[in-house]
């Protein structure tokens, strides 16, 4: 048992138990282990199973089920999203818009785009971290194909208003991709009612298993249908957009894990907001601290804040034995470097590496948050006398 | 990151830690906290010899594990060397990535300028 209390639920979730036996069931030969393609008993069965879990995860979301194409996972969404529509649509235009605080999984894929001849627009946003839509909307052209922006960022939970954006979008005729991974399950979540064409969403970041996510494709016919160049070939499962045999267990999963998110109690969101308040209610006391990304705008789970005279590594280091949060800085190298998402939000390079992200989850109780404030108080404390802060 | 145990003995433990005071003392430093590492030494010095050694740092693990090696091995008579330790030796006994080896170089800069404060080092 890991004695460090977990706090980087914004990182990875632990499979909610019910998930787990949900799963359980697909995998054995008691279960529904067939190939959902196999056109036999153990496939129809299995296939069955495929189909409850599509339902299961358009129904919390707001989409059709013909509209949710599995994937393995977020990142292979955004990919199969910017690369699909860039293909397909590449004879209308190379143009491309995103956020420079995009994750990686958008921003690479944009970046290998620029090398094969497209141009990227990358907007920044305001302090907060808010991606305007009078911003998106000047940086749209002639031959702009693909808007890309998250709905919930992964490093300061700021929400961007996806419905303006999405609106903006419509009228130019441009499509709008939205990673949704850091929103279901904190806040809901509304194809249909949101409007962008194309929304990625992950299972692990609520509850379920690794390995498996969504690519909604809108068929709700507004403005331009969207339509994908597939990545990969070699069975012609989800409607040809996405090869290869469905992993029953892990779809299953994921249906049962956004499942949960649907019918959480209200007050599950309310409770976590509460806690992370007190936390950074506790931090604030310190002094010197900077709390990253606007408040007002932010889901319930994620707080982000920035210390004053104390070194980013050496924070970490510091708290690792007795928490587990994620530091601004990412570990490209053996050198850490500072968070780009705070950078352009306008952070200056020791704020942005002196962060640390805190992500509360379904199973953060009260005396988590103490021992948060406990141990990152003490290090904050001891880091600073050390540096003569 | 991965640290040895050696370097987060010295990270957690920070023997060595503060400052000096006293006609005896001089101090050095090198870096800035706007990039990344900043150190500094104070060295009680009498009679050509280290009585004793204190540092602060702003820095990594790695940076504030080495400081404090130095300071705790420091005592004893100047034999005009920079450090008792080469850079190159530090790097292996804490086991400091190549990438981070230029902030052991800060430490060396900090020490070397606390003893040439002393008038022990040109």
């Amino acid at each position: 048992m890991n004695p460090a209390v977990y706090m980087d639920y914004a990182a990875t979730t632990p499979v909610d138990p019910r998930v787990a036996a949900a799963m359980a069931q697909s995998l054995s030969a008691e279960g529904e282990f067939g190939n959902p393609a196999s056109s036999h008993g153990y496939g129809d069965a299995a296939s069955a199973r495929v189909e409850a879990a599509r339902a299961q995860v358009a129904q919390c979301v707001g989409a059709l089920p013909q509209e949710v194409v599995w994937t393995s996972g977020a990142t292979e969404s955004d990919n199969l999203a910017i690369f699909g529509v860039a293909h397909y649509y590449r004879e209308q235009g190379r143009h491309i818009v995103t956020a420079r605080t995009e994750h990686k999984a958008v921003l690479d894929p944009c970046r290998e785009l620029e090398r094969r001849g497209w141009r990227v627009t990358y907007l920044t946003p305001d302090g907060g971290g808010v991606v305007s839509p009078a911003e998106v909307a000047a940086a749209l052209q002639e031959d702009t194909v693909l808007v890309s922006l998250m709905h919930v960022n992964n490093e300061t939970g700021v929400v961007q208003d996806i419905a303006a954006i999405a609106a903006v979008c419509a009228r130019h005729g441009a499509r709008l991709h939205v990673d949704a991974a850091q929103s279901v399950g904190k806040i809901p979540v509304d194809f249909a009612a949101l409007g962008p064409d194309l929304l990625s969403l992950s299972a692990h970041k609520v509850y379920g298993p690794k390995g498996v996510g969504a690519l909604l494709v809108s068929r709700h016919g507004r403005g331009p249908n969207v339509q994908l160049s597939a990545l990969q070939f070699g069975g012609g499962q989800e409607r040809g957009l996405r090869a290869g045999t469905v992993p029953t267990h892990q779809v299953v999963g994921m249906g049962a894990a956004f499942e949960l998110a649907r019918t959480a109690p209200p007050a599950e969101a309310l409770r976590v907001a509460q806690m992370r308040e007190r936390l950074w209610q506790g931090l604030a006391a310190l002094g010197g601290t900077h709390r990253n990304g606007d408040a007002l705008r932010s889901v319930p789970h994620v707080l982000n804040v920035s210390f004053e005279g104390v070194e980013g590594e050496s924070l970490l280091a510091a708290v690792r034995p007795r928490l587990a949060v994620s530091t601004g800085s990412a570990c490209t190298s053996a050198l850490q470097q500072p968070s780009y998402v705070l950078r352009a939000l306008g952070r200056d390079e020791v704020l942005s590496e002196s962060s640390l992200r805190f992500g509360l989850g379904r199973f953060t109780r009260d005396q988590d948050i103490d021992a948060a404030l406990d141990v990152v108080t003490q290090a904050v404390a001891r880091l600073r006398r050390l540096s003569g802060a | 990151m991965n640290y040895s145990d050696l370097t987060l003995r010295y990270f957690e433990t920070a023997a060595g830690a503060g400052i000096l005071t006293g006609s005896d003392v001089y101090r050095g430093a090198a870096g800035s906290r706007a990039s990344g590492t900043w150190v500094q030494f104070d060295l009680e010095v009498r009679a050509g010899g280290i009585l004793a050694a204190r540092f602060l740092a702003f820095g990594c693990p790695h940076t504030i594990a080495a400081a404090s090696w130095i300071v705790e091995h420091a005592a004893g008579p100047i034999a005009r060397a920079a450090l008792r330790e080469s850079v190159e030796s530090l790097s292996a006994r804490f086991d400091v990535p190549v990438d981070k080896r230029g902030r052991l170089l800060i430490i060396e800069d900090a020490w070397t300028a606390g003893l040439r404060q002393a008038g022990l080092q040109a």
